[in-house]
């Protein structure tokens, strides 16, 4: 065996030492470095990038037309208190009430990829605290009912009439609303107002003579 | 930061750009090391060359290390990685399967490709019995199913389920990894040299 084949056995078996020392000192490095809490779900960046979307709200007329599609991706998701959701709530909904987003049973619904879920309270309010909350910890597809159930009643359950004066669409928008609030179980018709023509008497057409002016006296007598 | 697909600092589109290129450069590799014969990948069964195990091992730690290094830095989010999901008899079985192939084949799928790639006549053989293997799996699948599927246990880590530090568990993987290396050249040394 040469010199040289030692030193070069000698100079491989160092260099592994060294590699194996790096990495331990590496990997121990890990265990020693000090740790610092780190913030769950997006980044903050990322989170006021969405904030500032407007892009998490639905109208109500377009998500009455999803419903009325059956949109299979829907679902619903009432953040009020459960008190009020069983007085009144969109048909299908299902209750997560805002203080129980996190709870073990409830989450799972918010944490998901599958469907389109829509939050909704009487105003826009505290779905879009659900919704904040939900963001922040990444959760996916997750929208507003724009105006809330509030809005939800003054579109589709009692629209405005359009005035007379108005386009073509707001024409068929109304028309849309009301049909889609027949298909959610309501009877427009009956909320709305009446207007009784009135029978106006026919006016007489009256001719007056215009009446001579008294000629003012001129000069005297 | 990162992942940076995920987090749209580029286009999802690059995902196959990247994966040619990391292709390519990892079966040049490969071969480059002599991981395309099968003499020496089976070496590690026989004791006469732990070449595989030494570098799977070492890319491992590297990449281990270097990722919660990055995550420490903030660099990148280790959250938002993929974790493959565990179905433990699944993975019970089809390990035992690819052991004994690998054993008997002398190649793993990846190395196969390679040996292929500079043609060579076992590698190409492998390949086709893979394919057939493909096939029948295929074929079998409905029968195969509930094992296929039953025990899925989730996306589980060692530190999430054994409620350990993962540090710690890097640290005790590194020592393992280096001791394994000292082992293994150990019983080269005594195993009679093979020369391929």
């Amino acid at each position: 065996m040469s010199a040289t084949y030692t030193t070069k056995k000698i100079l491989v078996k160092r260099s592994y030492q060294i590699l194996a020392l790096i990495l331990i000192v590496l990997a121990g490095g890990l265990l020693l470095i000090p740790k610092h809490p780190k913030h769950e779900g997006i980044s903050p960046e990322l989170f006021a990038k969405n904030i500032l979307s407007t892009e998490r709200y639905i109208a109500s007329d377009q998500l009455a037309d999803r419903m009325i599609n059956e949109d299979p991706v829907l679902l619903l998701v009432d953040t009020r208190e459960s008190e009020e959701f069983r007085n009144f709530t969109l048909p299908d909904a299902i209750n997560i009430p805002l203080s129980e987003i996190f709870s073990d049973e409830l989450n799972p619904y918010l944490n998901q990829d599958i469907y389109d879920i829509i939050l909704f309270s009487n105003d826009n309010f505290t779905a879009e605290q659900a919704w904040m909350l939900s963001t922040r910890m990444g959760y996916q597809r997750l929208y507003i009912l724009d105006g809330g159930l509030n809005n939800w009643f003054a579109t589709i359950i009692q629209p405005e009439l359009p005035k007379e004066t108005m386009s073509q669409e707001a024409f068929e928008l109304y028309s849309f609303r009301k049909a889609a609030g027949k298909y959610f179980g309501v009877a427009n018709d009956t909320l709305e107002i009446e207007v009784k023509p009135v029978k106006k008497a026919p006016v007489k057409k009256v001719i007056t003579k215009p009446k001579k002016k008294k000629r003012m006296p001129e000069g005297g007598c | 930061m990162g992942p940076i697909i995920p987090n749209e600092l580029i286009p999802a589109e690059w995902n196959f750009v990247f994966a040619i290129l990391i292709g390519i450069a990892f079966g040049f590799i490969m071969e480059a090391s002599g991981f395309s014969s099968s003499r020496k990948l089976v070496g590690v069964f026989y004791g006469y060359d732990f070449a595989v195990l030494k570098v799977f091992l070492t890319a491992t730690m590297v990449a281990v290390i270097g990722l919660h290094y990055l995550d420490y830095l903030n660099w990148i989010n280790m959250d938002q990685l993929f974790v493959q999901p565990t179905y433990l008899w699944a993975a019970i079985v089809g390990g035992f399967i690819m052991g004994v192939g690998f054993l008997a084949g002398g190649f793993c799928p990846g190395t196969s490709l390679c040996a292929v790639g500079i043609g060579k006549i076992d590698g190409i053989v492998f390949t086709i019995g893979l394919f057939i293997g493909i096939l029948i799996f295929s074929e079998s699948f409905l029968w195969l199913q509930p094992l296929y599927e039953n025990s899925f246990l989730g996306h589980i880590t060692l530190d999430e389920t054994l409620n350990v530090s993962p540090y710690l568990i890097i640290f005790i993987f590194t020592l393992i990894a280096l001791l394994a290396f000292f082992v293994s050249d150990m019983v080269r040394k005594r195993v009679k040299k093979v020369f391929y």
